[in-house]
């Protein structure tokens, strides 16, 4: 058993000994990828501390492709990063924040952008693969992140076992360590605006979205509470933002306004601004969408404007 | 817990741990250890099931022990069925009862009477076909006074659950494992380590070769209606290879972590796609299935003694049978019905017994003969794989009727050279090690220490750089 055991140890030695070097080379190289969604982007910016801004965008991808930065930042004379995330609930972005946080400092203002699922549970961990350069030993990420859908719930405690089956990541590790992948941005302060048109694709989705309804989760709810409450302590601003949606999908969410009418009353009990643009002129027309609930870089522009316009109204 | 996962071997290690450290010095303690891990990763399953498997286990335990206890035939004999019919009324209830209500309704309604049957819709206990066939071939073989009854409910609880085996076989025979558990177990160095070499072999099948060639398979059946000949053709090719990784891989895995424990299962797989004729195939693949109902099916009913019509009718039966083992669908049952034609003619030639030696066993290369042989066996076992992997007869039909008649030659879009490198490495170290119990083995036999090291450290990359996204083993459906 002795000798068994001492060629197991000796076996697995190698292993054991690599397993975290090359995590960390791996992770290094894997996070200068630019690529859509351009997460990887923003991850970067916050743990190296470059995102700190005076006004700091929070939502999801209708945050990130809609509202422009610069725009903001022209108008209202002051640093805005947008942080939205890529199909990702409250949950997630209340983890970006405390990321944020850790190595920023707090903004001055945050503009949230909410949504119909913005406190709603999700299935799954939508865009696993940001995660993967920094969710080791990262307990904040990875209570999150540890999912039936997600990472087991060793992956963030034993390095590379979550680079498990992911060939594509160390293609792209490989090619950054080359020099050989695009090194211009994907996004712009946390921004990108689509170049797409409103498509046939919205009839192909009607026939496959099923008319439905978003509960809230007291869970995320509560998340959203201590948001509130930490903008309260640190003195900033919070603003809470919903942004257009096109007439032809609002019709899918049978408890939209019931959303909407939530986020109105949380606003109103914390003395918050709320600024509902759900039904603003440019949501009949889809010249400015590129789909039921995103705009295009010409819809991002008029509402970036309309909305830099608002906040300093508010001012 | 799938074996291919982090938590298997997790829990693995733990129970090898105390098996060797914390309760080495006593068999009994041994025992009970196996039985409780074998039931906590019972339940890790479905742990509502754990009481049919305890209930199953018990059923067979007492009534073993009262055939034993009678003297008369007749009470011998009632105690026997009783513990048949309820097996297989379970088995029947959970895997069959929807199939026949719902085919007898089809029936009625093409002789114009619409019926609507009431249907159970009941989950299929994972194993419930691996461990009733354990507790029948038990209680056959005390009735047949082969074997004598188990006195000892942690021993044959064991028996039936030992947890390498429980979810997928191999099928075991309580002549071959029973007197292994209640013997006292040294740890075998040699033993162990080839148990681990079998393990990563098997890691590499499922995980490399299956998952692989599932994506492959996948597509080609999802878009059999409009795929064209080549990508069909090669769909089906990889359907063979992704159930052979996949069922032989799960068994080398189970083989191997019983060798951890100093216990030796039934061989399952003995290189299959190396077979020159059906006959050949059948006594190299799910070995442990196939020899099942040769013993308690096929010879009961006379074998090949009473004549050629009565051998035909023998062979259609186990071939049937077996293929409704896998499953209640007629795709199933059509594949056995399939098999049972190709094995027919080598049995009326009274050739069905002529490869009974591996290929080229004492030669180094097979005879262009044999080559043409085992191209045309793997051909034939591809075609009625396709009845297997099918949903259904229409889509069997119409996947064959595409793979024949639409002409186009083009590259299947799925088509990764890396895949097929892998498939011929598998089948070059199958080949290279076919005298062996497992390929890996015979090759690791004639390397040099680094390169078997090498060899190791190459199956640990290629694993790890497949594996991510858990992938059920497609025998635990059984």
């Amino acid at each position: 058993m002795k000798i068994f055991l001492r060629r197991i140890a000796l076996f697995l030695l190698p292993i054991v000994v690599l397993l975290y070097p090359i995590d960390l080379l791996l992770s290094y190289w894997y996070k200068f990828t630019h690529r859509e969604p351009g997460d990887l982007e923003v991850w970067n910016a916050i743990y190296e501390g470059t995102a700190k801004c005076d006004i700091a965008i929070y939502g999801s991808s209708r945050a990130w492709v809609q509202i422009d930065p610069r725009i903001l930042s022209d108008s209202l004379n002051a640093s805005v990063y947008n942080f939205g995330m890529d199909g990702q609930n409250f949950l997630m972005q209340y983890m970006r924040h405390k990321e944020f946080l850790q190595y920023n400092p707090f903004p001055k203002h945050i503009v949230l952008s909410v949504d119909v699922f913005s406190l709603s549970k999700k299935e799954g961990v939508y865009q696993l693969k940001q995660f993967l350069p920094f969710v080791l030993w990262n307990s904040n990420m990875a209570e999150v992140t540890v999912h039936a859908n997600g990472f087991k719930w060793i992956e963030p405690i034993l390095p590379l076992v979550r680079y498990s089956g992911y060939r594509d990541v160390f293609l792209h590790a490989w090619n950054n360590a080359q020099g050989q992948q695009s090194q211009e941005a994907y996004r712009n302060n946390g921004y990108r605006g689509m170049d797409r048109h409103w498509t046939d694709d919205f009839e192909n989705a009607k026939k496959r979205q099923a008319i439905t309804q978003f509960k809230m989760d007291p869970n995320i709810v509560r998340k959203l509470d201590n948001l509130i409450a930490e903008c309260a302590e640190a003195g900033a601003r919070i603003t809470f933002v919903y942004c257009p949606e096109h007439i032809l999908g609002q019709q899918y969410v049978t408890n939209r306004e019931e959303i909407i009418e939530n986020f109105r009353s949380i606003a109103k009990k914390n003395n918050i601004q709320f600024l509902d643009y759900s039904d603003m002129a440019l949501c009949q027309d889809t010249a400015y969408f590129y789909n039921a609930s995103h705009l295009n870089r010409e819809g991002s522009r008029l509402f970036s404007m309309q909305l830099a316009h608002d906040l300093r109204q508010l001012r | 817990m799938l074996f291919n996962t982090i938590q298997f071997a997790l829990f693995l290690s733990l129970i090898f741990g105390l098996y060797w450290f914390v309760v080495n010095r006593n068999l009994q303690r041994q025992n009970i250890l196996l039985m409780v891990a074998s039931y906590f990763f019972y339940a890790c399953w479905d742990w509502r099931f754990l009481f049919l498997l305890v209930f199953s286990t018990l059923l067979d335990f007492c009534t073993g022990i009262q055939m034993q206890k009678q003297a008369d035939e007749s009470k011998r004999r009632m105690w026997f069925w009783i513990s048949v019919s309820i097996n297989l009324g379970f088995l029947g209830v959970f895997k069959y009862y929807d199939f026949f209500v719902s085919s007898f309704a089809n029936g009625l309604s093409a002789w114009g009477i619409d019926w609507d049957p009431w249907t159970l819709n009941l989950i299929l206990p994972v194993g419930i076909s691996f461990y009733t066939f354990h507790g029948l071939s038990y209680v056959i073989d005390i009735y047949n006074r082969r074997i004598d009854a188990e006195r000892n409910f942690i021993d044959y609880a064991v028996f039936v659950s030992f947890f390498p085996l429980l979810v997928a076989g191999p099928i075991e025979r309580a002549t071959h494992l029973l007197p292994q558990i209640k013997r006292s177990r040294s740890f075998d160095l040699a033993l162990a380590i080839n148990g681990l070499q079998q393990i990563l072999w098997g890691l590499f099948k499922k995980v490399v070769i299956a998952d692989g060639c599932a994506i492959a398979a996948n597509h080609a059946f999802k878009h059999a209606a409009d795929g064209d000949s080549l990508t069909l053709a090669f769909g089906a090719v990889m359907f063979a290879f992704q159930i052979y990784g996949d069922f032989s891989g799960y068994s080398d895995m189970a083989i191997g972590t019983a060798k951890l424990f100093g216990i030796r299962l039934l061989k399952n797989f003995a290189f299959p796609y190396l077979s020159r004729d059906i006959a050949e195939f059948w006594r190299r693949w799910h070995i442990s299935l196939s020899s099942w109902f040769r013993d308690y099916v096929y010879f009961p009913l006379g074998g090949s003694r009473l004549g050629k019509w009565l051998s035909i009718r023998n062979t259609f039966v186990i071939f049937l049978l077996s293929g409704f083992w896998h499953g209640a669908n007629w795709t199933f049952v059509f594949w056995g019905l399939i098999h049972a034609c190709f094995f027919l003619p080598l049995l009326l030639a009274g050739r069905n017994r002529q490869n009974l030696e591996v290929v080229a066993a004492h030669r180094l290369l097979p005879s262009w003969r044999e080559w043409v042989q085992m191209i045309c066996t793997f051909g034939m076992v591809t075609f009625a794989w396709i009845f297997f992997r099918a949903s259904s007869m229409t889509e069997a039909w119409v996947y064959i009727e595409r793979m024949f008649t639409s002409g186009s030659i083009l590259r299947p879009e799925w088509f990764s050279w890396f895949l097929m490198g892998y498939i011929a490495v598998l089948m070059i170290i199958e080949y290279i090690g076919r005298n062996s119990e497992f390929g890996f083995d015979g090759v690791l036999a004639k390397m040099p220490r680094v390169m078997r090291y090498a060899a190791y450290y190459a199956i640990i990359v290629l694993v790890f750089l497949y594996a991510g996204k858990e992938h059920q083993f497609i025998y635990f459906q059984f």
